[in-house]
């Protein structure tokens, strides 16, 4: 059980935590019809404002990308620095870790780079591999804004990255390692993940539209979001987690979303053992792919009984953020939990009553004390996270 | 300062000249010189047909590796957790989608879903049926004593055996030149941090403990590498991770400083723990 002491995220909504509960609150989805500059596929994605002319100052330019650009904007929220600074100040840098979430890391940076030096022979001189892509360079880059150096590493499981982060964390501060850390995700808009998820034909041509009948494919979106989480308590509380492993295929889930049950019971189990019907909402990874949204509608079946649970999935609103999915998605979780209110499955006009499960079509204010959030990856990575509100 | 007790069961090393823990042991205490020879990798026979046609050098690297370590290992493998350590663990896969990107933006599919870093510890989950939680972290060059943190803090939490992986898949020009990683290296360790169901038989006893500030790397060459490693493995994350294998050849008390992010992971061989 860990508080969660200050929280910043930049989003395709906005900046700032005020910007993602107001789209939410009027169901208004933040994604556009792509009309990025170097990128020509006819899908929907969500931009963060401001990431194209975000300027980094000048001793951390070498590191300039777009995923850094989106961390850096995060960065800027005053009362998580100030946050960041006390937890610094009172247990020292070397004992406040750090720990990001991240699929694609910078890798825009060399998409770019990659083709100059196929025409050119020649890596561009301002290209710096370890400083705009390499996976490590979040962490790195994150230490270095932060004043951070303590232990801190990045993972990289796809689309449960920032949510596994929270589960390092706990571990992290019950091992004694750390008094607290900085969890998150970062993760930005990428030919590699546009023309990838084409070629797996699962891009969306509209909005995307978690658990709609007519559902048909993702939008992909990116984000930045942090959370400085410690053992003192707070308003709202990280209680717990639970991973699993599919074992079952590199892309596509397993129908019945085994590894989504195994995960989302392993939370309840290390949330003090709570039961299903504790919880009061469930934050669902609800990509909007047919065969993803029905594994984890069978999975949420198996779990949470006839008695079902309301669910929605955020990614209407965002986009699918891939590694920064797991932070954004525990960031709606915990704002629900504090406004005591369920955000809307935005896109889902017509909810697919095959699917069996109870989705939210509009803010629903609500007494909430616990709440789950869901994320899983290719490679069967599945991860689900638990909060609460303080007792 | 917090100091973490595990116990190392077994081992698997696969790099230019050293295919088994043995032959590390021999090369790092001195019994014999290093002579590099090119890493063969098996094919992962482990996997079914069609998931053995689809994986790529770096998955078939880090199974070959498993599967050196799961020879030493007598409990059911589904049963470890798994923490997998990399610096830029897709290898040739992220060199063909650059590629294809630059050109005709015509991406496979197969080619994407091995792109994201955790493709090997997917592979390893189906080849195993291992459906416990798997973590794979990158920290550059420190991303064995990244791992091996997580690793052992995995352990520690959750009692369960752990399996950690660190690896380097090679890259391909032109991205080599940007990462000098010419041939595959991988070390494989599973570590238990509380007492097993079973007894398991221990290869060495290690405390492990993080210290303030950036030291270097341990052992006597100036790169903080041991000597007898060929230079061209400085660019390599799992090196460090054999160099840490390394200590099983030397006496107790034998030390490593491996620097990890801003601060220094210490690792020391200890006694073994009381069963």
């Amino acid at each position: 059980m860990l508080g969660i002491l200050a929280t910043t995220i930049v989003h395709p909504a906005g900046h700032g935590v005020q910007d993602l509960w107001a789209a939410a609150s009027s169901s208004r989805t933040a994604l556009v019809p792509n009309a990025l500059a170097w990128c020509d596929l006819p899908c929907w994605v969500g931009e963060v404002p401001g990431v194209a002319d975000a300027v980094l100052p000048a001793p951390l330019r070498a590191w300039d990308c777009r995923n850094h650009r989106l961390a850096w904007l995060a960065l800027q929220d005053p009362p998580f620095r100030a946050a960041v600074a006390r937890a610094v100040g009172r247990h020292g840098a070397h004992r406040v870790g750090l720990v990001l979430g991240t699929s694609t890391s910078g890798i825009a940076s060399t998409e770019v780079a990659y083709k100059a030096r196929q025409e050119s022979g020649e890596w561009p001189a301002d290209f710096d591999y370890r400083k705009m892509h390499a996976v490590e360079s979040v962490c790195r880059f994150s230490a270095q804004v932060l004043g951070l150096q303590g232990p801190m590493t990045t993972i990289s499981t796809a689309c449960s990255s920032s949510a596994k982060v929270f589960l390092t964390a706990q571990r992290w501060i019950d091992a004694g390692l750390v008094d607290a850390v900085i969890v998150g995700g970062v993760d930005s808009l990428c030919l590699s993940t546009l023309h990838g998820f084409d070629s797996l034909q699962l891009l969306s041509g509209e909005a995307c539209r978690p658990f709609d009948a007519n559902r048909n494919g993702i939008s992909i979106g990116e984000a930045g979001g942090f959370m400085l989480l410690g053992s003192e308590p707070a308003a709202v509380m990280f209680a717990g987690g639970g991973e699993s492993s599919d074992a079952w295929h590199m892309s596509t889930p397993h129908p019945e979303g085994e590894g989504a049950q195994a995960a989302m019971r392993a939370a309840l189990a290390a949330s003090s053992s709570l039961e299903p019907r504790e919880v009061g909402y469930v934050n669902a990874h609800g990509t909007a792919t047919p065969a993803n949204d029905s594994s984890e509608a069978a999975a949420l079946r198996a779990v949470f009984g006839p008695r079902g649970v309301p669910v929605s999935s955020t990614k209407g609103i965002t986009g699918h953020t891939l590694g920064a999915a797991g932070i954004v998605e525990a960031i709606f979780t915990a704002l629900s939990l504090e406004r005591q209110a369920l955000p809307p499955n935005v896109g889902c006009a017509s909810p697919d009553a095959a699917l069996g499960v109870a989705v939210v079509t509009s803010l629903q204010p609500t007494a909430l004390r616990h709440a789950m959030t869901n994320s899983f990856g290719f490679g069967g990575s599945n991860c689900s996270l638990v909060f609460s509100v303080a007792q | 300062m917090t100091r973490l007790a595990f116990d190392l069961h077994a081992a698997g090393v696969l790099a230019p000249g050293l295919m088994s823990l043995a032959d590390l042991c021999a090369v790092s205490s001195g019994q014999r010189a290093h002579e590099p020879q090119p890493v063969q990798v098996p094919s992962p026979a482990m996997l079914p047909a069609q998931e053995r046609r689809r994986a790529s050098s770096a998955v078939r690297l880090v199974l070959a590796c498993i599967e050196q370590a799961l020879r030493g290992w007598p409990l059911p493998p589904e049963m470890l957790h798994s923490v997998f350590a990399t610096d830029e663990g897709t290898g040739e896969v992220c060199q063909q989608m650059l590629a294809a990107l630059a050109t005709t933006r015509q991406v496979s599919p197969l080619l994407f879903s091995n792109s994201v870093l955790n493709a090997p510890s997917g592979y390893f989950s189906i080849a195993w049926r291992n459906r416990k939680p798997s973590t794979v972290v990158s920290l550059g060059l420190d991303a064995f004593a990244s791992g091996l943190l997580c690793a052992v803090a995995d352990a520690r939490a959750s009692g369960a055996p752990t399996l950690l992986v660190c690896y380097d898949p090679p890259m391909q020009a032109p991205l080599v030149e940007l990462l000098p990683v010419h041939e595959g290296i991988a070390t494989a360790w599973i570590i238990s941090a509380a007492a097993l169901d079973a007894p398991v038989p221990v290869l060495a006893s290690f405390e492990l403990q993080v210290e303030a500030g950036s030291g270097s790397a341990s052992g006597s060459g100036a790169s903080g590498l041991p000597a007898w490693m060929p230079q061209a493995w400085e660019a390599c994350a799992s090196a460090r991770g054999l160099a840490a294998l390394g200590l099983l050849g030397q006496g107790a008390d034998a030390q490593a400083r491996l620097p990890s992010g801003g601060c220094t992971v210490a690792l020391r061989r200890t006694s073994p723990r009381p069963l």
